[in-house]
């Protein structure tokens, strides 16, 4: 179609960002509120932070990422920055608000945060999550807590279809140390781990390692994903003290999740790596069918709270609120759209008696539309009914 | 469980390797041919289907989840860069990416082509190699028939796939550099590798065991 009238202002918006129209912002609502409901259900309170902070906070959280977020300047020229995670701030409030508090504190959040991303599908440069953070508690009873919660939270909202998984930063750290690796072959270890490149990763362990034996184990460990029998052979390969440990940590946990009736959700990956480099002992990602992407993640850090003054363990996990929706948007088809509203309509004159039939209505518990402008009397075949009212003189 | 399995081979020359190679592990389907006008091919009685889509587009099918598992060269996914599990080399469709210059046009060093252009089909992963080389060009994107750029003065220099080498003697272009070797490998998707384990797992191993590996 040709635009004779020339080409038309079409104002953009940011690249990453997106508008929810009604339908969508009402699952949103919707998915929100049962994850609010959810974690109060478990003790936890809600807390709410600046959506932008100093730079210099997200710079003890050990950011990695600096390029990743978006920065710009208060009046006196200091760096500010869109928080990038959720994670930070409330390590923040623990190390100074909080700091009298006894332990362990239960925080739950629900936020948008910011990152510079390729966007697509289910990955926008503003996005929003989901969370908890578990503070002050360093036992596998709180990690198993929040994965048991993670798994609550995605069954409540109604994803009937996913997958934990569950690995541990400190074994594998200790690992790469044991089997000796250089600091850059660790590195590249790290990162083939990162983006699920099992091909270099095999390259590389074939180059570096020596004995065939020894190869094969770490392969298997790194490689294969299971249950109890998983945590055995890793058991068997752990070579020091903090390996071993960090395997009973999750045998521990394990046990924990049977308790809390969610271990057919769970399995373990011991090269799971998550992006964040402040982990430091349980490990999780979430995975639904159809997103290419975790749907939820988290794990222990314990020691991002030293550097707010506050030394401390810490655990918790975070939750695509998108993601979730678009993986509800193919499993759930409870979601499709809001309740329709009554409508009531009315003939000049009649205003002042549908407002108030509106208003009784409504103290019933009804949704109700007036609307804004007189309407012609409805033909004889059209019946009233609960959706709509016409209100006469 | 039976766990559905949707399978993507990439159009073109590594399609008829790749799903012979999944015949031999029992993964078939009647009618699956390159020429085939159906888009998606399916085997009920496996619980699989496949499908077969362009090259580049391969990896993105299965990022997003539209199929759990794939065929395709490391060369496409060296270029695309999509989230998704790089499980196993099958070692087949081997070819060599790289950087050629017109005989006439060779230079003594590497770094001698700065601010030179570049044509390719393959931009992130040139722009990549002349990064981490130090070297400053201008990156052309064409999609196919590079050797012609150089020819007509569109380009100096060229980044491409060369498997025997003759496309490039016949048309007096020599090599200065390699980039990567490719070969086709074996792709899932990051939640059906988890959802869907313990059948592409067994895939994987069946595969591995056919390759030699």
């Amino acid at each position: 179609m040709s635009n004779r009238e020339g080409a038309a202002f079409v104002p953009q918006i940011p690249y990453g960002t997106r508008d929810f129209l009604p339908r969508e912002a009402w699952r949103k609502r919707k998915v929100e509120n049962t994850l609010a409901a959810t974690f109060a259900n478990w003790g936890y309170e809600e807390v709410v932070t600046p959506t932008y902070e100093y730079l210099a906070v997200f710079g003890e959280g050990g950011l990695d990422a600096v390029d990743q977020v978006f920065k710009f300047f208060d009046r006196s020229n200091r760096t500010l920055v869109l928080r990038p995670d959720m994670t930070t701030p409330i390590a923040r409030l623990s190390g100074t608000r909080f700091r009298e508090e006894t332990a362990p504190l239960k925080f739950f959040y629900l936020a948008n945060v910011f990152r510079y991303e390729d966007a697509q599908a289910g990955r926008q440069c503003e996005f929003y999550q989901a969370g908890v953070e578990l503070l002050g508690e360093s036992s596998p009873v709180a990690d198993a807590e929040v994965i048991a919660l993670a798994v609550e939270a995605l069954r409540a909202a109604g994803l009937q279809s996913f997958q934990i998984s569950i690995g541990q930063a400190d074994f594998l750290r200790s690992l790469i140390g044991e089997i000796g690796l250089d600091e850059q072959q660790a590195e590249e270890l790290r990162h083939l781990l990162v983006s699920k490149d099992m091909v270099g990763l095999v390259n590389l362990l074939e180059s570096a390692l020596l004995s065939r034996d020894l190869k094969d184990r770490v392969k298997h460990v790194l490689l294969t994903n299971g249950k109890a029998e998983l945590l055995k052979e890793a058991k068997a390969l752990a070579g020091s003290e903090a390996s071993r440990k960090a395997i009973e940590n999750l045998e521990t946990i394990y046990s924990l999740l049977k308790a809390h009736g969610v271990d057919e959700f769970v399995s373990f990956d011991l090269g799971l790596v998550r992006d964040f480099d402040y982990y430091t002992g349980m490990v999780f990602e979430g995975y639904t069918p159809g997103l290419g992407f975790p749907v939820c993640g988290g794990g222990r850090y314990d020691k991002l709270l030293e550097a707010f003054g506050r030394s401390q363990p810490a655990t918790g996990f975070a939750l695509g609120v998108d993601r979730l929706l678009m993986a509800l948007e193919k499993q759930d088809k409870t979601l499709v759209k809001p309740p329709a509203p009554t409508i009531v309509a009315w003939e000049d004159g009649a205003q002042e008696k549908a407002i108030r039939l509106a208003a009784s209505l409504r103290a019933a518990g009804k949704a109700v539309l007036v609307q804004t402008a007189p309407s012609a009397k409805p033909a004889a075949g059209m019946a009233e009914d609960g959706e709509y009212i016409f209100v006469e003189k | 469980m039976r766990q559905e399995l949707t399978i993507a081979l990439p159009k073109g020359k590594l399609f008829d390797k790749a799903a012979g190679m999944l015949k031999k592990v029992g993964f078939e389907a009647e009618g699956l041919s390159e020429s085939s006008r159906k888009l998606v091919i399916a085997n009920e009685e496996l619980a699989i289907r496949f499908i077969i889509t362009k090259t580049m587009d391969l990896p993105t099918y299965v990022e997003y989840g539209a199929a759990d598992i794939g065929i395709i060269g490391k060369d496409v996914l060296a270029e695309e860069k999509k989230n998704v599990y790089e499980l196993l080399d099958l070692g087949f469709g081997r070819c060599r990416m790289m950087l050629a210059v017109p005989e006439a046009m060779r230079r003594e060093k590497l770094t001698d082509y700065a601010h030179l252009r570049v044509a390719t089909k393959f931009p992130h992963v040139a722009e990549q190699f002349f990064r981490r080389a130090g070297i400053q060009v201008e990156i052309i994107k064409l999609n196919g028939s590079i050797e012609l750029a150089p020819m007509v003065g569109l380009s100096e220099l060229i980044v491409d796939l060369v498997e025997t080498g003759r496309t490039l003697k016949e048309n007096k272009l020599v090599e200065i550099a390699e980039i990567q070797v490719s070969t086709a490998r074996f792709i899932a998707n990051r939640a059906s590798y988890k959802m869907k384990y313990d059948r592409i797992s067994r895939l994987v191993e069946a595969l591995r065991q056919e390759c030699g590996g």
